[in-house]
């Protein structure tokens, strides 16, 4: 479990970020959202230590993130960042999966089974000997995703995973994301798509100017009005509010709510 | 982010023609170059914060903020002349006045840009027949400066959650370490740079080798009478390095 404590953070120049938050996670899909600047990231940059609480505590499984370094708390917490070119280095696929298990000391042996496993995991079994720069879009945020996965870690955050792909390549990010939550991983998707909290998420914490104003499922996060906080619904909810089907959470089950509705 | 490093201000060297200017700075550039001795250059560096303040307000709080990016590079300067020369504290002694020279070319260009407008400093360019390209080259360089800082911070970030260690090690495995942080940062300047090209190219940039104009400049009795002063004063440089030989120290 991770848990977030009155949590303050104030950058250099004194603006607040982050006003007195409070949460936890544990292993179920949870989505931070909220509009630019409400200060997703610098919340999520505190999960891994990589910011420290100007006030306040994050535990992340019994460990104070002020007294643990990146490096000790990125066996707990993988962070995938947004752009994944910003990590890649390496010659090749395979090389680019085992810096982090090196980094973590451990043997070839070991190294070899979970750069394996995390290829496998994020469907790029075969590119070994791609270069990092030479994949799609969707084959590069997956490559970014098993880099972290290598490590072994618990929970994993996502920075806006699928903004910028196509239709498919994203399809192909969101079947990892379910994938690794069936395999009992804490998941923290940071995004302000709308769509993509419907169709994945279980819980939803926004954020508003440094501010927590919602903590709570995904059915009730959809009743709020979402124009207050610069957010809009997903196309899909608002045909179905307007044909009174109720929540639903994709096409299918939209079909089979009003399906079962004309019958009624 | 895009970043200008241009103040507004109504002062002398605001109000100085561009192509006075820019003259200016490129013989103050090469005055330092005349000179090695520690002791003339902290001279020239105080003289030149001095004007900067007085003639164009510019506050040395200001000029600070500017040079502070290049504290790593003045260090290495100081840190790297007492393994060239002996005795060390000799080298030492060296060291500092390139680091002072290092610091006085880097103001006297911040200088140029924080009391020139771009507009201005490219058409400067244009008027002295010298490629308008170096003084368009010059200002994106210089404003693209904080957007590769914090790309750079992003990298490391992204790479210390993959478990780098940037501070553990001896001096050798640290350079190592700095791989995993530079490749990426390259890669990413050259496709900023890309796109940028790309942005200029289609504003049909380059096309006519003959550029119009839609402000222009000219020179008036206070720009004459400044450009005047700076060659003198340039003059003056000369003839106590080469007349009087002030302000060289024999290294060898
Ligand atoms: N390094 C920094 N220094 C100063 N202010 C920052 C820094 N990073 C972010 N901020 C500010 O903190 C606020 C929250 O930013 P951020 O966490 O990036 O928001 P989000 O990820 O939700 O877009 C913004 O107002 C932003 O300008
Ligand atoms: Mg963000």
């Amino acid at each position: 479990m991770i848990e977030v404590k009155n949590l303050w953070h104030i950058y250099e120049g004194r603006k607040i970020a982050l006003k007195d938050v409070s949460l936890t996670i544990e292993n179920e899909i949870l989505a931070l959202v909220g509009p630019n600047g409400s200060g997703k990231t610098t919340l999520a940059k505190h999960l891994n230590g990589l910011l420290k609480p100007t006030k306040g505590d994050v535990i992340v499984d019994g460990i104070n993130t002020k007294e643990a370094s990146v490096a000790e708390l990125s066996r707990i917490v993988g962070y995938v960042f947004q752009n994944p070119e910003h990590m890649f280095f390496e010659e090749n696929v395979f090389k680019e999966v085992a810096f982090g298990p090196k980094n973590l000391g451990l043997s070839k042996d070991e190294i070899e089974k979970r750069v394996e496993w995390a290829l496998r995991s994020v469907n790029l079994k075969g590119y070994e000997d791609r270069s990092p720069y030479s994949l799609s879009g969707g084959e590069k945020q997956r490559l970014a995703i098993a880099c972290m996965l290598a490590m072994n870690p618990k929970y994993l955050i996502l920075d806006e995973p699928t903004t910028g792909l196509d239709a498919k390549s994203a399809e192909s990010v969101k079947e990892v994301i379910r994938k690794l939550k069936e395999k009992g991983h804490g998941i923290m998707l940071i995004t302000h798509d709308m769509e993509l909290v419907l169709e994945l998420a279980e819980r939803v914490v926004l954020l508003y100017e440094g501010i927590k104003v919602f903590d709570g499922t995904i059915n009730e996060f959809f009743q709020l009005d979402l124009r207050n906080y610069d957010l809009d619904k997903p196309e899909l909810l608002k045909i179905s509010e307007r044909l009174s089907v109720g929540f639903v959470r994709n096409i299918n089950e939209f079909v089979t709510s009003l399906l079962r509705r004309m019958r009624a | 982010m895009m970043y200008n490093l241009y103040v507004e201000r109504d002062s002398i060297l605001h109000r100085l023609d561009p192509r006075v200017k820019i003259l200016s700075s490129l013989l103050g550039i090469l005055a330092m170059i005349l000179f090695n001795s520690p002791y003339l250059l902290f001279i020239l560096f105080t003289l030149l914060s001095l004007s900067l303040r007085f003639l164009g307000k510019i506050s040395f709080k200001e000029q600070i903020k500017v040079l502070k990016p290049l504290t790593p590079l003045i260090i290495i300067t100081i840190a790297i002349w007492p393994f060239i020369l002996e005795p060390k504290t000799f080298g030492l002694f060296i060291g500092l006045g390139y680091a002072l020279r290092l610091a006085s070319m880097a103001m006297i260009t911040f200088g140029l840009l924080m009391t020139t407008t771009q507009r201005e400093l490219i058409l400067g360019f244009i008027k002295l027949k010298m490629p308008y390209e170096i003084g368009l080259t010059l200002t994106i360089a210089l404003r693209y400066i904080p957007t590769l800082f914090n790309l750079a911070q992003t990298i490391i970030d992204a790479q210390k959650s993959r478990g780098l260690e940037l501070e553990k090690g001896n001096f050798f495995s640290k350079i190592k370490k700095t791989v995993p942080v530079l490749i990426p940062l390259i890669i990413a300047s050259i496709k900023t740079a890309h796109e940028l090209s790309i942005a200029l190219e289609s504003r049909a940039f380059g096309a006519n080798k003959k550029r119009t104009f839609l402000y222009t400049i000219e020179m008036k009795g206070k720009d004459y009478i400044a450009l005047i002063i700076v060659f003198l004063l340039f003059g003056l440089a000369l003839y106590a390095r080469y007349q009087l030989g002030i302000g060289y120290v024999k290294l060898y």
